[in-house]
């Protein structure tokens, strides 16, 4: 955890606010995390109950081409995808399809992709598949819910701007204290609720 | 006779052997595990003859080691089966708790979790029951064990050994009525437990296990039982041929006061309760062979000897 620049875990119970240390450093670890995190602070009150984190990430990396999963051919009016790498396979062909039709896209093999008899936009190669951003506040809300308490069922989660926060409770809470609460905890990490 | 618990590791090799030697000696094999090119015996041992025992497995590299929870059955509960305890801490602990020779079921409760919302239904409160023992594995807030234990242990009667993280002085202190047996430093974690420090809490949960055992050993000497449940658990198996086809690691699972039959009851009940355990006493006349609440499993609990006036 030594590369984030602020991490904490406030609960006044002493023994819970240690392992909820060490909790939080596991999975963020699990999940390759660490590195993407900068700031992140947590906040347990068992007796409310409530779960709060609220952090920022640092830059997640660019947006994902079409150039970036493979090199492109164009003849005309059809153009070859030779795959270098499959990371993002699936969710291109998802792009495909939804541009240019499903008649219109063909995978022979694993590793061509080819698109015939269409007209293919100039700026193809630069047209965006993924942006990894988005996949890093999913994987980061993901892992605050297996960090969070078990039976905190009732969770607001937010993101965006490089900041998230992740509030649950067994409880409903009104929106007002829940505002109040991260404004709070974004406060003490030198940050503001945006 | 006095049986002592205890575990035999060694090779294939004359293993044979050694089986015939435990029944001379009045032994009893509880579990046989084949292990590629090593055998594992869970067996009951007359405590005089464990030297004479170990001695005779002494040429053959044999390891006889004290395994103080062979012969009882454990539940092993858990607020739910998320990710929050599945794999750590929860198998980690039933996969311990076997090393030392129990029989361990993890009993993941449909509704567990949170502290108002937890709660326990008749299914799972009568599944506890029929184990020797509770370990109830909590989480990491003296406010929510507090909260939520009495209410997941209403109606269980077994011993209950309570696990949280707040230290073992807190976990008594919060507790009213108080548990059979605590341990602390051991709530809800995310990781392998392989450090030392973490070895030894699962140690510390082996010999309160084991503490809590003996206590209940000592009450069933107070009136002893009418068969030994490692005799019953043989008669059971020369009795009913069908017990060999069930694929099951221990068909027939041997608990402090009784055995666990993995046989339908409505098939064969009657077969088990009309077994002669010795001329003129049937496996009825001891004990009460009773429907399981884990799937449709055999129970049988046997009574002690204030109530039958017979000791076989």
């Amino acid at each position: 955890m030594t590369t984030m620049d602020r991490y904490e875990v406030e609960c006044f119970e002493e023994a819970g606010r240690d392992i909820y240390k060490q909790i939080t450093s596991t999975v963020l670890q699990d999940h390759n995390l660490t590195s993407v995190v900068s700031k992140l602070r947590i906040f347990i009150d068992p007796r409310i109950p409530i779960f709060v984190a609220v952090g920022t990430i640092r830059d997640a990396g660019g947006s994902i081409q079409v150039s970036d999963v493979g090199s492109v051919q164009r003849q005309a009016d059809s153009a070859t995808i030779s795959v270098r790498d499959e990371t993002h396979l699936a969710k291109l062909l998802v792009k495909l399809n939804t541009i240019f039709g499903y008649d219109h896209v063909d995978q022979p093999d694993r590793f061509t992709i080819i698109i015939s008899d269409t007209e293919i936009p100039a700026d193809f190669e630069g047209m965006e598949v993924a942006n990894r951003a988005d996949t890093v506040f999913r994987d980061l809300i993901y892992a605050l819910t297996v960090i969070a308490p078990e039976g905190f069922k009732v969770r607001r989660e937010s993101y965006g701007k490089r900041r998230f926060f992740y509030v649950a409770s067994e409880n409903t809470l009104p929106e007002h204290v829940i505002e109040g609460i991260v404004s709070e905890q974004f406060g003490l990490i030198g940050e503001e609720l945006q | 006779m006095i049986l002592v618990p205890v575990t035999f590791r060694g090779g294939v090799y004359r293993h044979d052997e050694v089986m015939d030697y435990i029944e001379d000696l009045g032994g009893y094999i509880i579990q046989k595990h084949d292990i590629a090119q090593e055998v594992v015996l869970q067996v009951l041992i007359p405590k005089d003859d464990i030297e004479r025992f170990r001695s005779f497995v002494r040429p053959l590299a044999g390891e006889v080691t004290a395994s103080p929870l062979v012969g009882t059955e454990i539940a092993v509960v858990i607020p739910s089966l998320e990710i929050h305890h599945l794999p750590h801490s929860a198998c980690d602990i039933a996969e311990y708790l076997r090393t030392v020779g129990a029989k361990t079921n993890m009993v993941g409760l449909a509704r567990g979790f949170g502290k108002r919302i937890s709660q326990l239904n008749d299914e799972e409160r009568d599944v506890i029951n029929e184990h020797d023992v509770a370990v109830y594995v909590l989480g990491n807030f003296e406010t929510c064990i507090q909260e939520k234990f009495n209410g997941l242990r209403r109606g269980v009667h077994v011993p209950v050994i309570l696990t949280g993280a707040p230290p073992v002085d807190a976990l008594k202190r919060i507790t009213d009525p108080p548990a059979a047996g605590y341990v602390g430093n051991l709530g809800r974690f995310m990781h392998r437990t392989r450090t030392e420090a973490d070895i030894g809490r699962l140690d510390a949960v082996v010999e309160e296990v084991a503490r809590v055992l003996d206590l209940s050993r000592d009450e069933l000497a107070q009136d002893p039982l009418s068969v030994s449940p490692a005799r019953l658990q043989d008669v059971i198996q020369e009795g009913v041929p069908e017990i060999d086809e069930v694929f099951s690691p221990t068909p027939i699972t041997v608990q402090l006061a009784g055995v666990r039959v993995k046989l339908p009851f409505t098939r064969y009940a009657e077969t088990i309760r009309r077994l002669p355990v010795e001329e003129g006493v049937t496996v009825s006349d001891i004990a009460d062979v009773i429907p399981s609440r884990m799937r449709d499993y055999i129970l049988v609990r046997i009574k002690p000897f204030s109530e039958t006036h017979i000791v076989v």
